[in-house]
C-alpha cells in the first residue's frame, strides 16, 4: 500500500527527482555496437557523425522534448541543428530511468544528471582525439560537431572518432562546463515540436493508429461511487458500425464500453444502453454543505506541520489577536486533450500507447490488468495534449487493456470532454484559518496556521481496492506531515515570525481528489498572502514593506529546504520598483482601482513576487484585472522563451482559479460538465503580463508550477485596495456592499 | 448510412456513413486527418476549428450532411510546405505549449486574416473568443497574429 509520503513523493514531489536522476550509475550502460559513442543511455555519436539525444521526461506542454537536449548538445558540444531528438519509452535502453513527470523536477533533476552524461561522451571524444594527434587532453575541446586542438587549429568530426572514442573509459565525474562559457543554455531555444505543432503532424495519444484499432467510449456510473447492476446491449449493438459492448471494471469508476468502427458509432451506441446504476450507500455528497463545514475542520488541525517557538503561548500572551478563514473550491484539471489511451492486448503481450506523465504507474496498471510479466509490456509514452496533475493516474489506461484484453484487438478509448469533467481526480477542496497575535504595540509576535489537507491516495485506483467501500487507511502519526514536508506552502512558508505553528487537520469526502497544477501551494499560499495583507492593513504598514521585514536577508533552514530569503526580498523590491508601487494604481472613471501584492517560493529553488492591477466598477460589478507584474527568480534560466512562457503558463492557470473555475457536486455528482458552464480563462478576459526574469545564477528551480499560487491572493489583495471589501473564498467574487 | 461527398484540402472524398456524424470524426477516423482536435464536441473550446471555404466553423458541430458537397481545408491542407504565414509566425513566436489546441487556433487566424487583413487586438480578442487553450499560450498568440498580418503583406 502506498503510503501518502510515497505518494507525494511519487506523484508529484521534486524532492524524488534529484535521486531518480541519479539511480543508474552512468557506467552501468551497455551499448549495442562499437562503431557508436554511447557511453549512457541518454545520447549517442554515430560514425557518421549523427547525435541522438533522447527526451527522458514525457512532454505535456513544459517544453521537456526542447530543454533536455539543449542540455545535452551544450554539455556535449554537438551541432544544435543537427541532432536528432528521441523520445524516451520505458524499458530497453531506459531500464531503470523513470520517466514519470511531475513536481517541476525535470530542469532541476536534470541538469547535473544531463550535463554530466554529456561531458562523459565529450571527454572519451576529447580522449581519443588526442590520442589520435599525441597530444595533453587539455588542449582540446568540443565545439558544435567537432574536437579541436586549439595551440594547432587541428579539427576532427565526432563522426570520424565515434568508435575510437566508445574504447575510451567512461569518466564517473567529468569535469563540466563554465557556465560562463555555454552557447546554448541560457539563450532563447524555440520548441523543437513546433513545425511537427503547427502543420497538424504531431502525434497526441488521441491521434494514434494502429491498423485494425477499433474505437470505444465508456459509459460510466452517473454519480461517485455508483455501481454498475446490469446493462442491456441490443440496441447498442444494432447501430451500425457498432462491434462489442463489455463492461468495465478497472477505471475510476464502474462503466459499459461500446467498442465500434469509430468513434461516432461508438458515441450512438452508448447512447443507446440501457443500463441500471446504483448510488452508493450513504447521503449523497453536496458541495454547497461541505464547503460550509470546511472551516470547522481546521479545528481538528492536530497533525504537527511546523512549530518554531512557542506560538500559542504568544498568542496567549498577546495584547490582540486577529484570525481569519480562507476557502478554496474542487477544481478540474480539464486538459484540452481529453483522457484516452490506445491498447493492443495479446495472450502474451501488450503494446500501449498513453499520454501519460507516468510510466511507472502506468506499466504496474498494464501488469495488473493484464497479468502478463512487465517484459511482454511495451509502452509508448505519446505527447500529451496537457496533463497538469490529472495524467499522474492511470485509471484511463487500465480501462483501455482492458476492454482491449476482452475483444483481443487493439482499441482506442477516448474520453468526452463530460466524461472528462465528471470522472477526474479534482483538486481538493480546503480551508485554511490564521491567527496573529500582536503586542500593545501592534507587533506581529505569533502567527497560527491551520491548514486541511486531503489525502491523495485515498481515492487511488493503483493499489486496487475500491475506493468508495474501501477500509480507511490506518491513522497517521502525528509528524507525518512534518517529515512529508507538507502541506506546500503551509511547511515551507518563507516568512520569519517571532512564533510560528502550522497543524494540518485531515479532510476527506466522497470526492476523488489528487495533485492538481502546483498540489497545495494555491491554496496555502491564497490564505498565507491574504492574511499577510490583512494584518499589514490592519496594522498600518504598506504590504511590501511588511513583507520585506518579515524576510532576514538569510539563508534559511527548513527540512531539507534552504530558503535563500535575499532571494525572495529582492524580487519583491523589484516588482514595487518596476509597478510604481508608492504612486496610485491608474485612476478610471466610474471605477476603483487598487493593486496587490503576494510572494512566493517555490520548493526552495524558485522565488517570485507578483503585483496584480485590477479595478471594479463603481457599483462593484465587473472585476478586471489589467496587468500581472510578476517577477521570477528560478535560478538559471535555462531557456529564458521556455521559463517565460511556462511563466504565462502558470498565470494563466492561477486567472482561472482566481476568477472563473470551480466544481460544484450535487447529488454525488459534478455540476459541470463541459467548458460552457466550467470556465476557464479565454483570450479577452487576459490581462497584460509582465514578466520579469531575474538570473541570481543559483541552480535552476522549477517553473511548470510557480506562478500558480500568486495569483489569487494578488488579485484578492488588489480589490481590497480598491474597494476595502476581502474576499476570502475563490473564485473571487464579490457580494457585498463596501465596508 | 448513406454516401456523402466531400472536398477536404482540395481531394474530394466519398463518405459512407452517417449522416448525423460531425465532420470532426469523419476527418479523423475517415479520412485519417488527425491534425483535427476534439476538445468539447460541443462548439465550446474551438480545438476542431477548421476552413469552411474562407470561414473559420467548428467541425464538431456541423453535421456530415450538412456538410456535404463542400469544400474545407483542415491544418494539413493550409500550406503544402507548413510556411502559410500564420504558421511560420507561430513557430517565430514559439506560441504552442502543449500545442494540442494550435491547429484549430491557426485555422481561425487563418480565416481572420483572409477578412481582415489588419486586425486590432480587439479584433483577434474577438475572433478568438470561441477558443480555449489550458496552457496559456493567449499573448503569443496575439504576437504571432500580428506577425502573421505582416507576414501576409
Amino acid at each position: 500500500m502506498s503510503t501518502r509520503r510515497q505518494f507525494l513523493r511519487d506523484s508529484a514531489g521534486a524532492l524524488i527527482v534529484a535521486w531518480r536522476w541519479s539511480s543508474v550509475p552512468l557506467s552501468a550502460f551497455a551499448p549495442a555496437t562499437d562503431t557508436a559513442l554511447e557511453p549512457n543511455a541518454y545520447l549517442r555519436v554515430d560514425g557518421s557523425g549523427e547525435v541522438t539525444l533522447w527526451v527522458t521526461r514525457l512532454e505535456m506542454g513544459q517544453g521537456v522534448r526542447t530543454l533536455l537536449p539543449t542540455i545535452l548538445a551544450e554539455e556535449l558540444g554537438a551541432d544544435w541543428s543537427k541532432v536528432r531528438i528521441e523520445q524516451a519509452s520505458p524499458g530497453g535502453r531506459f531500464k531503470g530511468i523513470e520517466l514519470h513527470t511531475s513536481g517541476s523536477g525535470s530542469s532541476s533533476g536534470a541538469y547535473r544528471r544531463l550535463r554530466t552524461s554529456a561531458a562523459a561522451a565529450r571527454d572519451m571524444l576529447i580522449a581519443a582525439a588526442a590520442k589520435a594527434w599525441s597530444v595533453e587532453t587539455a588542449s582540446c575541446r568540443a565545439e558544435r560537431g567537432w574536437i579541436v586542438h586549439e595551440p594547432s587549429g587541428r579539427r576532427r568530426s565526432f563522426g570520424s572518432l565515434a568508435a575510437s572514442a566508445s574504447k575510451q573509459p567512461v569518466p564517473e565525474q567529468p569535469r563540466l562546463k563554465d557556465p560562463a562559457s555555454f552557447t546554448l543554455l541560457g539563450k532563447p531555444m524555440k520548441r523543437v515540436d513546433g513545425p511537427a505543432i503547427v502543420t497538424g503532424r504531431a502525434i497526441y495519444g488521441i491521434d494514434v493508429r494502429v491498423p485494425g484499432m477499433l474505437f470505444a467510449s465508456i459509459e460510466r456510473a452517473p454519480t461517485l461511487g455508483g455501481a454498475l447492476v446490469r446493462f442491456d446491449a441490443d440496441a447498442a449493438l444494432r447501430v451500425p458500425g457498432v462491434r462489442h459492448v463489455v463492461p468495465v471494471t478497472r477505471g475510476i469508476l464502474p462503466g459499459v464500453a461500446v467498442v465500434a468502427d469509430d468513434n461516432w458509432s461508438a458515441l450512438r451506441g452508448r447512447a443507446a444502453l440501457t443500463i441500471e446504476w446504483a448510488s452508493r450507500p450513504g447521503p449523497p455528497f453536496e458541495s454547497e454543505q461541505y464547503l460550509a463545514a470546511l472551516p470547522s475542520a481546521c479545528d481538528r488541525a492536530t497533525f504537527k506541520v511546523r512549530h518554531e517557538g512557542d506560538a500559542i503561548a504568544a498568542k496567549e500572551a498577546a495584547a490582540s489577536h486577529y484570525d481569519a478563514s480562507y476557502l478554496f473550491p474542487f477544481q478540474a484539471h480539464a486538459p484540452m486533450e481529453p483522457m484516452n489511451c490506445t491498447a493492443d492486448v495479446r495472450a502474451d503481450r501488450a503494446e500501449i500507447w498513453a499520454p501519460t506523465q507516468t510510466d511507472v504507474r502506468t506499466i504496474a496498471q498494464i501488469v495488473k490488468v493484464t497479468g502478463l510479466p512487465e517484459s511482454a509490456v511495451t509502452l509508448h509514452c505519446v505527447m500529451m495534449g496537457g496533463g497538469f496533475g490529472r495524467r499522474l493516474f492511470a485509471d484511463y489506461a487500465a480501462e483501455a487493456v482492458e476492454i482491449s484484453k476482452a475483444i483481443v484487438r487493439p482499441v482506442q478509448v477516448t474520453w468526452t470532454r463530460e466524461d472528462d469533467m465528471r470522472c477526474g481526480y479534482f483538486q481538493p477542496a480546503t480551508a485554511e484559518r490564521f491567527t496573529a497575535g500582536f503586542d500593545a504595540a501592534g507587533a506581529l509576535t505569533a502567527l497560527i496556521h491551520k491548514t486541511t489537507a486531503s489525502d491523495l491516495t485515498i481515492y487511488d485506483i493503483h493499489d486496487g481496492r475500491n475506493i468508495w467501500t474501501a477500509p480507511p487507511k490506518p491513522a497517521r502519526g502525528a509528524d507525518d506531515y512534518e517529515k512529508d514536508q507538507s502541506p506546500w506552502g503551509a511547511y515551507d512558508t518563507p516568512y520569519e515570525f517571532p512564533a510560528l505553528r502550522v497543524d494540518c487537520a485531515d479532510v476527506t469526502s466522497a470526492v476523488p481528489v489528487g495533485p492538481w497544477r502546483a498540489v497545495e501551494y494555491p491554496s496555502t499560499v491564497f490564505a498565507r498572502e491574504s492574511f499577510l495583507d490583512e494584518i499589514a492593513h490592519r496594522t498600518g504598514r504598506d504590504p511590501i514593506a511588511f513583507r520585506l521585514d518579515l524576510l532576514p536577508r538569510d539563508s534559511r533552514k527548513v527540512g531539507p529546504y534552504t530558503i535563500d530569503r535575499a532571494r525572495l526580498a529582492r524580487v519583491l523590491e523589484q516588482a514595487r520598483e518596476r509597478t510604481g508601487w508608492s504612486t496610485p494604481a491608474s485612476a478610471r472613471p466610474g471605477r476603483r482601482s487598487g493593486r496587490g501584492v503576494a510572494a512566493n517560493v517555490y520548493h526552495a529553488g524558485s522565488y517570485l513576487a507578483m503585483v496584480a492591477e485590477v479595478s471594479v466598477a463603481d457599483d462593484l460589478s465587473d472585476l478586471r484585472v489589467h496587468r500581472l507584474t510578476t517577477v521570477v527568480d528560478c535560478g538559471i534560466a535555462l531557456n529564458p522563451l521556455g521559463v517565460i512562457g511556462q511563466t504565462e503558463s502558470g498565470i494563466t492557470w492561477g486567472l482561472t482559479a482566481a476568477l472563473l473555475g470551480k466544481i460544484d457536486f450535487k447529488a454525488d455528482a459534478p455540476v459541470q460538465k463541459n467548458f460552457s458552464d466550467y470556465h476557464v480563462m479565454r483570450i479577452g478576459q487576459m490581462p497584460e503580463l509582465d514578466t520579469v526574469l531575474l538570473d541570481s545564477g543559483a541552480s535552476p528551480g522549477g517553473f511548470g508550477e510557480h506562478p500558480v499560487p500568486l495569483v489569487a491572493p494578488a488579485i484578492a489583495n488588489a480589490l481590497f485596495a480598491a474597494t476595502g471589501i476581502r474576499v476570502r473564498q475563490l473564485p473571487l467574487r464579490l457580494n457585498q456592499r463596501p465596508a | 448510412m448513406a454516401a456523402f461527398t466531400i472536398i477536404v484540402n482540395g481531394t474530394t472524398h466519398r463518405v459512407d456513413a452517417d449522416p448525423a456524424m460531425p465532420l470532426l470524426w469523419v476527418l479523423r477516423d475517415r479520412l485519417n486527418l488527425t491534425g483535427t482536435k476534439y476538445g468539447c464536441g460541443a462548439g465550446a473550446c474551438g480545438a476542431c476549428t477548421v476552413l469552411h471555404g474562407d470561414r473559420a466553423i467548428r467541425s464538431c458541430t456541423m453535421t456530415l450532411a450538412a456538410a456535404a458537397g463542400q469544400s474545407f481545408t483542415t491544418i494539413e491542407g493550409l500550406s503544402p510546405r507548413g510556411t502559410d504565414p500564420c504558421q511560420r509566425a507561430w513557430i517565430d513566436e514559439d506560441v504552442a505549449q502543449c500545442g494540442y489546441c494550435q491547429p484549430g487556433m491557426i485555422m481561425t487566424a487563418a480565416a481572420l486574416l483572409r477578412a481582415n487583413a489588419s486586425p486590432t487586438a480587439a479584433d483577434i480578442d474577438t475572433a478568438f473568443a470561441g477558443h480555449i487553450c489550458r496552457c496559456g499560450t493567449y499573448t503569443r498568440l496575439r504576437a504571432a497574429v500580428h506577425r502573421a498580418a505582416e507576414y501576409s503583406k
